[in-house]
């Protein structure tokens, strides 16, 4: 049955798309990988290959997504589907891949969660790193060992997760409100962490860690790469995310600006949460008599081992900074989590007109049973193997073959003038030039590096059996689910 | 201690082209919405 018309809700207004899109965007990434990034290629030598990949690769991608979730109408399936019928796997192909990103990203969340009532009596004590490890997730030495569910992390799973789907269930409207509390609000945290961090002894030597520049590794090609997987992965770009929700924009709406204003609100948040984890890293190694580069840490490391070890070492309020930071991560993390999963229900209601509630809530219960798996002794194990896999594989060619479709399978000019016909901030013909040769090079160039890396070293000495199951098989589910939904026949409206 | 010469210059150079940029785009966004 083909349905001619329907009426698709809107935003609250332009600004709630726009904090809808930056909390989606702006992450636990921001804070724990971006500093490090920087501090690893060349301090603030960085920002150069950084702002050139914001500007041809991130800026020009996200008004791409944006331009088809406006253009379609409707969620990445759809979008894509209008693109070309046989083309609409590649729709589904990204919310798959961030359902199952949001599977161990919520187990993070729920580390958070916990870590947050942790802070009230600084539970970790004097020795951080084994109580995360031990005390907490019960590590075990291999993925292949299971080892036990952590009853904590079940519980702060089930949290996350009950509020993923209490924010989500109601649509768009439901989530512009929620993202005028839950973008703000990590925000001013951060500012007051940067502040307190900055106040802090070694605080200038931990801040000069992360800008002084050497530009010597300019001439690295890894350093240039590294700059684009930065931005692909920070922007939320490739996952289906952005073109659903420009799909719930209102007919006039200024994709173009909003792109802009998306990448670099992201890109500003990235910038200076380096001050409040490079300070409170200075403050350690002033603290424990070392060097800045024997404390600093990123990912789970930093946020769970680096930074808790900083707070019990605060001269006075201990407790209420380590409260302030985890709640931080939790609110950054959340509107990732919730805008990782809405585009899944939105894609099924699109074709098969069900109830999104239901489907929503069915997504969710997935979700929270698929996660169990990484509350356990080897959660980490595993979520290491997958993280690397379906993020970093998965997103760079998804984009690439975003770039690649719209680019050579369809009238990418279209495009262009639809979206300036719209925007007040107009786009020119290098658009066309960045999205149809230049990136596909960088993405090209970006999955032989991950390839190469993974073939020549491995990846942290897991097992092939570990490495299948947790990272190709998955990945190669996704990948092959979305044709499955694709043959499904729906009720669509194209 | 205090911030080296270049390291204040990447602060600088960072903020310009972020915030700059940032607070350039969201004026536009004002402008067009008097308009």
């Amino acid at each position: 049955m083909i349905l001619i018309s329907e009426k698709r809700e809107h935003w609250n207004s332009r600004f709630a798309f726009i904090m809808a899109a930056v909390g989606s965007a702006v992450g636990l990434g921001n804070i724990w990988r971006f500093p490090y990034m920087c501090y690893k290629h060349g301090g603030g030598a960085f920002f150069i290959p950084f702002f050139i990949a914001i500007f041809t690769l991130g800026i020009p991608l996200m008004i791409l997504e944006f331009t088809l979730g406006h253009w379609s109408r409707g969620g990445a399936p759809k979008a894509f589907a209008k693109i070309g019928r046989k083309w609409e796997w590649l729709g589904w192909w990204p919310l798959l891949v961030e359902f199952i990103t949001v599977i161990y990203y919520s187990v993070v969340m729920a580390w958070c969660f916990n870590y947050m009532i942790y802070s009230l009596d600084l539970r970790w004590g004097s020795n951080s790193e084994s109580f995360f490890i031990s005390d907490f997730l019960g590590l075990t030495n291999i993925p292949e060992v299971l080892g036990s569910i952590r009853l904590p992390v079940v519980l702060g799973l089930l949290c996350i997760w009950l509020l993923i789907y209490l924010i989500i269930r109601k649509g768009v409207k439901n989530i512009g409100k929620v993202v005028l509390i839950t973008v703000p609000l990590p925000t001013i945290l951060l500012v007051i962490l940067a502040v307190r961090g900055l106040t802090l002894p070694g605080a200038m030597a931990g801040v000069s860690y992360y800008l002084t520049p050497d530009f010597s590794k300019l001439l690295n090609a890894e350093i240039w790469l590294a700059a684009y997987a930065q931005v692909l992965w920070s922007f939320s770009l490739a996952g289906g995310i952005m073109i659903t929700y420009a799909s719930f924009l209102p007919k006039k709406s200024d994709i173009n600006n909003n792109a802009i204003i998306t990448c670099l609100a992201d890109a500003g948040t990235s910038f200076f949460a380096g001050f409040a984890v490079f300070s409170v890293i200075g403050y350690l190694a002033y603290s424990t008599g070392v060097g800045v580069n024997e404390v600093v840490a990123v990912g789970p490391e930093l946020a769970f081992v680096a930074y808790p070890t900083a707070v019990a070492l605060l001269p006075f309020a201990a407790a209420f900074f380590g409260v302030i930071f985890f709640v931080a991560l939790l609110t950054f993390g959340i509107d990732s989590a919730f805008s990782m999963v809405e585009p899944l229900p939105v894609g099924i209601t699109d074709k098969w007109k069900v109830n999104k509630q239901k489907v929503t809530g069915i997504v969710c219960l997935i979700g929270f049973l698929a996660g169990l798996i990484y509350t356990t002794g080897s959660g980490l194990h595993w979520l290491n193997i997958t993280d690397n896999f379906i993020a970093t594989y998965g997103l760079a060619l998804i984009a690439l073959f975003e770039c690649v479709i719209v680019g050579y399978m369809f009238n990418i000019r279209k495009l262009r003038k639809h979206a300036n016909d719209v925007s007040e901030v107009k786009i020119g013909r290098w658009w066309e030039i960045l999205i149809k040769y230049v990136n596909p090079v960088i993405l090209i160039s970006l999955f032989v590096m991950f390839t190469y890396e993974n073939i020549t070293k491995g990846y942290e000495g897991y097992s092939t059996f570990a490495l299948l199951i947790g990272g190709m098989v998955l990945a190669l589910v996704a990948f092959l689910l979305s044709f499955v939904f694709m043959k499904v026949k729906g009720e669509e409206t194209l | 201690m205090s911030l080296n010469l270049s390291a204040i210059a990447m602060l600088i150079f960072g903020c310009v082209v972020l915030y700059g940029g940032l607070v350039y785009f969201i004026y536009r966004a004002l402008k067009s919405k008097k308009k």
